[in-house]
């Protein structure tokens, strides 16, 4: 049997599911603030669950750290691209508060790569233990940032254990593992995951003892999972999984790989698409306090409470792909409250569903240079294999992790076939 | 002569998005670095085209390449200056004003920084009137002036100086340097003198971006349509508000292609798009071509939707917007017309406007 648990900001929900996925029971008990690990288990205990295998929370915690500016690390970012990209340094563009809360210093040292192998400078080791060194005691993580660190992750890593030998053990967020190109977005998430990365650790832990004997995963922003291990160092990728959890508990509910979906909550109703089984994502991704971080988050309409029904039908009507085309879905705490829509049984607790059901995921993406059209298959089979890497670190069953979305995109203003794959692998949770 | 500060830079990035018709490449790096820039350097000066003295050497500086590798790849911030330094050497006098090629896209917004950085006024205009995606296509080669000597510098320091044939041997020769160095050049190219900027520049083109931009934000604060907005300060045309119904992309000759449906209860669009979106027709007549700008914003929130960013699903407006007259020429057309695109058909005016 497995469990998932959705804590919010007003209510934990948890639902128990059979192993193939049938609601056994669900239970809402009242959050305690800022006390996540508790709230799952007071949920986990009124649910009254044993023999449980797998458990699945979704958290809000690390969009609220961020909001509040609270249990930030200070953290030393380290950017490997030589004189490449210092045009921009690194936390531009960050709003004060935020960047004076987590900066603790930033170099730019020599190394990184680009498109071709030939590209690719040395890492300025020396700069690297020097920067290691003037931040102990100030910085309470690191973030290392390669230029091109998608396509070889070498250099970064090469540059954590530079790190650790100068610090000893400290947590240190590596940019590549992040998978999409884009160095300021990238860096950005990377920094963030760095100043989570206390608050990660602790409710990891907490997590982690909470069920002996089950695999405890956490909700990302894309629909999928990720296992405690995975979101300590990456905690960011939890923003967003609230929703994103929401709109995978109305599909499994349903049955419908697509649909338009409202979160009825208790201050505001929240429309996103389904597309396919997943979320489908805001433009531009994640970002805070205007800065891009890149992070895959679904693309929502918020609409207040009481709801006034033209209002949210626009809403609907302007996920739609056409009109009237895809089904409503209406779940949530509040979905009594709002007419329209198919109102699934246990649609209250769709987003514990939605946390239960899902697999974990894994995305990557490259830029190639190919000889021609025909060389895309083996091109793009490389990208899928780093995809299922992806996820299986993240915790997947490297057995029954298989790609669900993989696309090419042609470079602009490049002549010849330069072109962008992009592969997202998707598998059950592995079960140790 | 005003000058450009810090806080101009989203209205102008915003209206340089506007003016790239779905390409030119994300202006927020390019915002990025002229904040950049300004911040260390101070603001820069910006001079009407009446104001430039008849003897002034006027450079426009760029980058050429792929928008998405430079998303990854930024600017070391040291190539504008090295292009301007490597032409200099070749022309063999100083330049003593910068000005944007194209007004759309980041290349609006990163002959800001390097002006700052030159320390050099900025000139209020550009060499299109809007963005295209080859070197030659600058209404400079209508009037005959060659766009080399061209100077390229790469983010490693290394610099290429290109004397060319004709317009059109130096955007292939360009591009050839651009794919073998990182896929990303700064370049300095088409010396104009201040006597050549009424031929050979559109008037006044940031200053379009910087109110296009404003105008765009205003409305969106006073919950006013930002499209009609858009549509007002461009002098543009509504060609269709609708949703997007199907996108195909297909790689033809090396170059991408696409096309994409929009649809309404008032019937159907077929845009067709390359780097910039280029052609817009219903029910197989052709309602608009390039070089008249034809702008993609979204309904809502009036933001330019990319020839990339363009799927399924999105809600948008077809703005199309007089080009700059010089390009209704049979040799404008023939630089920048349908046809040069490859598409079989002729420029249209846009609807209800005179050719």
């Amino acid at each position: 049997m497995k469990a998932g648990v959705d804590v919010g900001p007003t209510n934990t929900d948890a639902a128990l599911l059979d192993d193939d996925g049938r609601v056994l029971a669900t239970v809402k008990v009242p959050s305690r603030p800022d006390m996540p690990v508790a709230n799952v288990r007071s949920a986990l205990e009124k649910l009254k669950a044993t023999d449980l295998t797998q458990v699945a929370v979704g958290l809000r915690g690390s969009a609220t750290s961020v909001t509040r500016r609270r249990e930030l690390r200070r953290v030393a970012v380290l950017r490997i691209s030589g004189d490449s990209a210092r045009a921009v340094r690194p936390l531009f563009g960050w709003p004060a508060d935020l960047r004076d809360a987590v900066n603790a210093g930033a170099v730019i040292v020599d190394g990184g790569g680009g498109l071709e192998r030939d590209d690719w400078t040395p890492l300025d080791r020396a700069a690297v233990s020097r920067f290691a060194a003037a931040m102990a005691g100030t910085a309470e993580a690191y973030a290392v940032v390669g230029l091109f660190s998608p396509l070889d992750a070498e250099q970064e890593q090469e540059a954590a254990e530079l790190i650790r030998a100068e610090v000893g053990d400290m947590p240190i967020a590596l940019s590549a593992d992040l998978g999409s190109l884009g160095l300021l977005e990238r860096e950005n998430a990377t920094i963030l995951d760095a100043a989570l990365s206390g608050f990660a650790q602790t409710v990891a832990d907490g997590l982690g003892t909470l069920c002996p004997g089950a695999a405890v995963f956490v909700t990302r922003g894309d629909g999928t999972l990720m296992s405690l291990e995975h979101m300590s160092r990456h905690p960011g990728l939890s923003l967003g999984s609230g929703p994103a959890s929401v709109l995978r508990g109305a599909g499994a509910l349903t049955g419908l790989e697509d649909a338009v979906v409202a979160d009825v909550g208790a201050r505001r109703v929240r429309v996103g698409v389904l597309s396919g089984g997943f979320p489908e994502e805001a433009v531009g991704g994640a970002r805070i306090g205007g800065v891009p971080v890149g992070f895959r988050i679904p693309g929502l309409i918020k609409v207040d409470r009481p709801v006034d029904d033209a209002e949210l039908a626009e809403a609907v009507d302007r996920l739609q792909p056409g009109a009237d085309r895809l089904p409503l879905v209406t779940v949530g705490g509040g979905a009594q409250a709002v007419q329209q829509g198919i109102h699934p049984e246990h649609g209250l607790a769709a987003g514990a569903i939605g946390a239960a059901v899902s697999p974990v995921g894994g995305f990557y993406e490259r830029i190639v240079r190919l000889p021609d059209r025909a060389a895309v298959a083996a091109a793009m089979d490389a990208v899928m294999e780093e995809a299922r890497a992806v996820a299986v670190l993240a915790g997947a069953d490297p057995r029954q992790t298989v790609i669900i979305h993989a696309d090419e995109t042609q470079l602009d203003y490049l002549p010849g076939p330069f072109v962008k794959l992009r592969a997202r692998a998707a598998g059950p949770p592995s079960r140790w | 002569m005003r000058e450009i500060t810090e806080d101009l830079l989203d209205d102008m990035a915003r209206g340089a998005g506007i003016l790239g018709t779905g390409g030119g490449g994300d202006p927020y790096v390019g915002k990025l670095l002229a904040r950049e820039a300004i911040r260390r350097h101070g603001p820069v000066p910006l001079y009407s085209i009446d104001e430039v003295p008849a003897d002034a050497t006027v450079v426009p500086i760029s980058t050429m390449g792929a928008p998405t590798v430079m998303l990854e790849k930024l600017p070391a911030g040291t190539e504008e200056l090295a292009v301007l330094r490597a032409l200099e050497a070749v022309i063999g006098r100083p330049a003593t004003h910068i000005v944007p090629i194209e007004i759309g896209g980041m290349n609006s917004l990163i002959p800001i920084a390097a002006a700052a950085q030159a320390g050099l006024p900025l000139v209020d205009g550009d060499a299109m009137g809007r963005a295209f995606p080859e070197a030659q296509m600058v209404l400079p080669t209508l009037m005959g002036v060659r766009n080399t000597p061209m100077a390229l510098a790469d983010d490693k320091g290394n610099t290429l100086v290109v004397d060319a044939v004709s317009n059109h041997w130096a955007e292939k020769i360009a591009r050839a340097a651009c794919v073998r160095m990182g896929c990303q050049l700064s370049s300095a190219d088409t010396v104009l003198r201040g006597s050549q900027l009424r031929d050979g520049l559109v008037p006044a083109t940031l200053t379009l971006a910087e109110d296009l931009g404003r105008a765009v934000r205003l409305a969106r604060a006073a919950h006013s349509s930002p499209v009609g907005a858009a549509l007002a300060v461009l002098d543009g045309t509504e060609l269709f508000a609708g949703k997007v119904v199907d996108v195909e992309r297909r790689t033809t000759g090396g170059f991408a292609r696409g096309t994409a449906r929009l649809e309404s209860s008032h019937g159907a669009l077929e845009l067709s798009f390359q780097n910039e979106h280029l052609l817009a027709s219903r029910g197989g007549r052709t309602v608009a071509t390039t070089p008249d700008l034809i702008c993609v914003l979204d309904t809502e929130s009036g933001e330019p939707v990319t020839t990339e960013a363009l799927r399924y699903g999105l809600r948008v407006t077809v703005i199309g917007a007089p080009c700059d007259p010089r390009w209704r020429t049979p040799e404008g057309l023939e630089l920048a017309g349908p046809r040069y695109f490859g598409y079989d058909c002729d420029y249209e005016p846009l609807a209800g406007r005179p050719s």
